[in-house]
């Protein structure tokens, strides 16, 4: 057995693997007014969540005489699909009238290899700066922080230029690479809190073993990664998949995401606006991320708990 | 010498001729429609909007083009994307542009391709209204074909509300339109109908310019370099009439949309609007009939200021002489009258040559085609007078007028300063 | 020397990080190269142009035209900056805090042991998934007076109910700041849920049974524990707020007139509209400047606090 995994035999389990159960008062299942009044809070809160959801959907199975006529908190009177169908398929986008559909494939071709590019920078960045501290690791890492303030539209000149300059301009490719540049303050950052939050004797356990740069990476600390990977791919996907700017600006015309048809559907400048329409092309649109979060959000927290989002 | 021995080889060569026949047929249908394909951005996407340019590029594949479509919504989003991509070096083959001065520096930038070639054979020194020509010709050349031309100084209104209110004609300059918008108000209605947004409030403020006015104090307060027009009483007075209107607009103004504002009028729920020709469409798609259910005006009067205001196409600069012909081909489908014609007519707006023929059109349409064929009402807009950051200054001195309580001399030395920028 | 057994690892003192000994390692400089990269390309040199540009006349186009501190004149000088600027205060001051606050209140009630508490967690966490533009189209509509909740109210009979906070200029902030917690509580309250499942039961058991009440356990005991993960999450939060912009450009354009103006609105306005490079780049440096003289500071008051206690984080 390598040092390294003897050690991590040894340690003493000073983080629960997974979320110990909820704190709080002893089981006690009757209503005291303590009780109550965490439901009450709880539901107020969730009326206050779900409020736009609800609206949403409901204005989206109503027709257009119905919205100019009723409140928008009203129950459709004769519920219609209509809008939705409008609004995958048959919606103008421009010259084309098909809906934020042509946009999906599309944005899940540019979700997952951006996704994993700029995990897997950030995560190397991550276990790089925190691990090896290479002397100039800092410096960089301060620049990534203090640039990161600075909105993207303003330094968009100059990273066309430069891209375009290497020929990575109007593809694929050079989507990824924008949405890695983008994404790595916030990815190093995580990586790096959260491969620093790790037990240091781990990492010098597996040098005394021999292992070199990529080898220690990739079978100590990536398998220790899970819980940071998850939290990171939750905030990537829905970042990545939200994007406008990036993917109309470098996408080239062949390669334009669902967010811009849904702009082009709901911010036309000139033209009659049809709430239902647009509400059943937003919840379309937005229908990934919101899935990825209802299906992973226990993982999400799980993986904030295992260590993720350190200071 | 046995006979067939030739044979194979002369059905080889043959084989072998027919195929570079055949390719090299391919190859120049593929070339030749290689060299007609052209990117065009625009930012026509709303469903009225579509048809229209739907209209464009029927005409351009009749005439042996490849259309290939980059729609975006929103004009700011459109010519953003257009330049961040001229200045990566990937340029669209045709991008839409406002008239507008902004365009200028584009040209002093040389990022653009002239269009002489097709304008001077066809002659658009003669088929273009004044200030449309003085705007697309700079330095001598060509550098944009223009689509349509858009007035900005209507008004329309609600018959229903109008006849309820006792307002028996329209009215004929700014007295008058008060008058009309006292007896409105009384009767229960909203007397004028505005969406609280920057751009209206402007496009208000444009229209008592014009009506309060007339031709010269707009093109004088537009032009002026030291802002003194500002503070003549003639002007003061201008200003004066635009908050009092501010007394006909309902509360729930901020921030609406201007469709919803025409959305009131659809709905007999107001009485005036004061809004550019693209509401028509509004009506078009509430199927309500100008004359019967809604009225229509080109400003107070028939000499009123008729503003050429309009969308262009410009040419990106490219060597390749493929884009080259496919953006002559594509100025050349766009002036032609038949283009002119469907285009409009889906659009709303009126062609950019008077000597076409709209065939059958209804009352607002024809009211325009009287104002495009009327050149002593024509003035240009204020884009075109004014570079894009003093038009956004005086926009912003406008906005901060209407929404608060600031007196008339102080937004009078507030636009003078806006004036002198 | 006498006793010269190692101690045990888990009872040996927390000794500084050591650094790895000095070969040379190609793979790791090699591994670096993307962040290399995008840091002094991407970042360093689009910063420092930025600035440049600060200096000089440009307007639609870059230009090398010298005009000194002019654009920064125009700009303290521009009322609309002002308000832009007053507005990002406000706006980061509230939003984050009360972020926090709900956050914080959330995490607190669903860790009580309720039933339904994935239920609970998914509705507070699935607006992080909207995008702020989302978010502002969706507020719009529901605080819209004629069309949204004002209107629905007085449909249901109390005619006298009025939310026109977004029409009026002094309240329309208070909107984007709704929008904004909407967006991010559910964020803060999975950072926080997390943080306290992670805080022992023993500390739970001595604080009772020395008497504490519980509401003071949590702000004088917990919440410092947790202040590794609130100090990421405020930085995070602080990111998001400074470039504020989707939220407000779907909600409400900045208006009514100039109220809801924020600074990330005023650059893109002078990229694009107002054809002003030299007032968005000066605009840019501004901003980069107050976000520096917050981050430095902060930067080395937790290296000092991490260093009081002895933690190589």
């Amino acid at each position: 057995m390598t040092a390294a995994s003897s050690i991590l035999a040894t340690l003493p389990p000073s983080r629960p693997a997974a979320p110990t159960a909820p704190h709080g008062r002893p089981r006690r299942r009757r209503f005291t007014p303590a009780r109550v009044g965490v439901y009450a809070f709880l539901c107020v809160a969730a009326a206050f969540f779900l409020l736009p959801l609800y609206v949403m959907l409901v204005t989206s199975f109503k027709t257009m005489d119905e919205i100019r006529s009723s409140s928008i908190f009203a129950l459709p009177w004769r519920p219609t699909f209509d809008a939705w169908v409008q609004a995958w398929s048959s919606a103008c986008t421009g010259l084309e009238c098909r809906g934020v559909s042509v946009g999906f494939w599309n944005s899940v071709l540019i979700v997952v290899p951006s996704v994993v590019a700029s995990i897997a920078v950030g995560a190397v960045n991550g276990y790089a700066l925190s691990l090896w501290r290479p002397r100039y690791g800092n410096a960089l890492f301060a620049i990534l922080m203090i640039g990161v303030f600075v909105p993207a539209q303003v330094v968009l000149v100059p990273l066309v230029r430069m891209l375009a300059g290497v020929g990575l301009f109007g593809s694929l490719p050079a989507l990824v690479v924008v949405h890695t540049i983008f994404g790595m303050p916030i990815m190093t950052l995580l990586f790096r809190n959260y491969y620093g939050s790790l037990p240091d004797e781990l990492f010098k356990a597996a040098r005394i073993d021999g292992g070199g740069f990529w080898r220690i990476f990739w079978s100590v600390m990536l398998p220790m990664s899970t819980p940071m990977l998850i939290v990171a791919a939750i905030m990537q996907v829905t970042g990545v998949w939200n994007d406008y700017l990036m993917g109309l600006i470098f996408g080239g015309s062949g390669m334009v995401p669902m967010t811009v048809q849904l702009n082009n559907i709901v911010n036309s400048t000139f033209g009659e606006k049809a709430y239902n329409v647009n509400m059943a092309a937003t919840l379309l649109t937005s229908a990934v991320p919101l899935l990825v979060y209802l299906v992973s959000g226990r993982w999400f927290v799980r993986g904030i708990a295992s260590g993720a989002v350190k200071g | 010498m046995s006979s067939h021995r030739p044979r194979p080889r002369i059905a080889t060569a043959h084989a072998v001729a027919a195929l570079v026949l055949v390719l090299a047929g391919w190859l120049t249908i593929a070339g030749t429609a290689a060299a007609q394909t052209a990117e065009v951005i625009h930012w026509w996407t709303s469903k009225g909007e579509s048809a229209a340019v739907n209209e464009l590029a029927a005409a351009y594949r009749k005439a042996g083009g490849t259309w290939v479509d980059t729609a975006i919504a929103g004009g700011d989003n459109a010519r953003n994307l257009a330049l961040t991509r001229m200045a990566g070096g990937k340029p669209p083959t045709v991008t839409q542009f406002n008239a507008s001065l902004q365009f200028h520096e584009i040209i002093e930038e040389g990022l653009l391709n002239t269009i002489d070639a097709v304008a001077v054979p066809q002659g658009w020194d003669r088929l273009l209204p004044e200030p449309l020509r003085n705007f697309v010709k700079v330095g001598g050349h060509y550098w944009a074909v223009p689509v349509n031309i858009h007035n900005t100084n209507w008004f329309w209104y609600s018959k229903a509300v109008l006849a309820k209110a006792g307002v028996t004609a329209e009215p004929a300059n700014m007295d008058e339109f008060f008058v009309a918008l006292d007896k409105v108000k009384a009767s229960g209605a909203i007397a004028l109908s505005l969406g609280g947004q920057g751009w209206q409030e402007l496009m208000l403020f444009n229209a008592v310019l014009h009506a309060a006015g007339g031709q010269d104090l707009y093109r004088r307060f537009y032009t002026s370099a030291d802002g003194a027009v500002a503070l003549t009483p003639e002007f003061k007075k201008v200003l004066a009439d635009f908050k009092r209107l501010k007394n006909y607009v309902d509360r729930g103004s901020p921030n609406r949309d201007w469709n919803v504002a025409s959305a009131l009028i659809i709905a007999d729920k107001a009485g005036f609007q004061v809004m550019g020709d693209f509401v028509k469409a509004e009506f078009e798609a509430a199927r309500k009939v100008a004359g019967r259910d809604y009225g229509c005006f080109a400003g107070f009067g028939p000499k009123a200021p008729f503003v050429i205001d309009g969308d262009v196409f410009v040419f990106p600069k490219s060597p390749d002489p493929q884009v080259v012909r496919a953006q002559q081909l594509f100025a050349k489908v766009i002036m032609s009258k038949e283009a002119q014609v469907a285009f409009n007519r889906k659009k709303g707006s009126v062609p950019v040559r008077a000597d076409v023929d709209m065939g059958e059109v209804d009352l607002c349409t024809a009211l325009g085609l009287a104002g495009l064929r009327d050149p002593s009402r024509h003035v240009p807009s204020v884009e075109q007078m004014v570079a894009p950051e003093k038009n956004a200054a005086i926009g912003d001195a406008i906005t901060e007028f209407w929404n608060t309580r600031q007196t008339v001399d102080r937004a009078a030395r507030a636009l003078a300063a806006s004036l002198r920028m | 020397m006498p006793n010269a057994q190692p101690l045990p690892v888990a009872v040996r003192p927390a000794a500084p990080r050591a650094r790895p000994p000095r070969r040379v390692n190609v793979w790791l400089h090699v591994a670096l190269l993307p962040l290399a990269l995008t840091a002094l390309l991407a970042y360093l040199a689009s910063t420092v142009w930025t600035v440049a540009l600060s200096f000089t006349g440009s307007r639609m186009f870059p230009s090398s035209r010298f005009v000194g501190l002019a654009q920064y004149e125009r700009l303290f000088a521009s009322e609309r900056w002002s308000i832009a600027i007053d507005n990002l205060l406000f706006f980061a001051v509230f939003s984050i805090l009360l972020c926090t606050l709900v956050g914080f209140l959330l995490a607190v009630f669903i860790d009580q042991k309720i039933r339904a508490e994935s239920l609970f967690r998914s509705i507070f966490l699935y607006p992080f998934a909207l995008s702020m533009v989302v978010t502002g189209l969706v507020w719009q509509w529901v605080l819209n007076p004629e069309m949204g909740l004002q209107a629905a109210v007085r449909d249901w009979g109390w005619q006298s109910f009025t939310l026109d906070w977004i029409v009026s200029e002094d309240k329309v902030m208070y909107c984007v700041v709704l929008a904004g917690v909407w967006n991010g509580s559910g964020f803060m309250m999975a950072l926080l849920l997390a943080g306290l499942r992670g805080v022992d039961e023993e500390v739970w058991k001595a604080a009772r049974l020395d008497g504490i009440p519980v509401w003071r356990t949590y702000f004088s005991i917990v919440l410092p524990m947790l202040s590794g993960t609130v100090a990421t999450a405020l930085t995070l939060q602080l990111i998001g707020s400074i470039k504020v912009y989707d939220v407000v450009v779907a909600m409400t354009r900045g208006g009514p007139g100039l109220a809801s103006e924020v600074p990330a609105r005023f650059i893109m306005e002078n990229i694009g509209s107002r054809s002003n490079l030299g007032q968005a780049a000066a605009a840019s440096t501004v901003l980069l400047v107050t976000a520096v003289a917050l981050l430095v500071p902060y930067h080395y008051l937790r290296k000092h606090q991490a260093a009081k206690s002895g933690h190589g984080a």
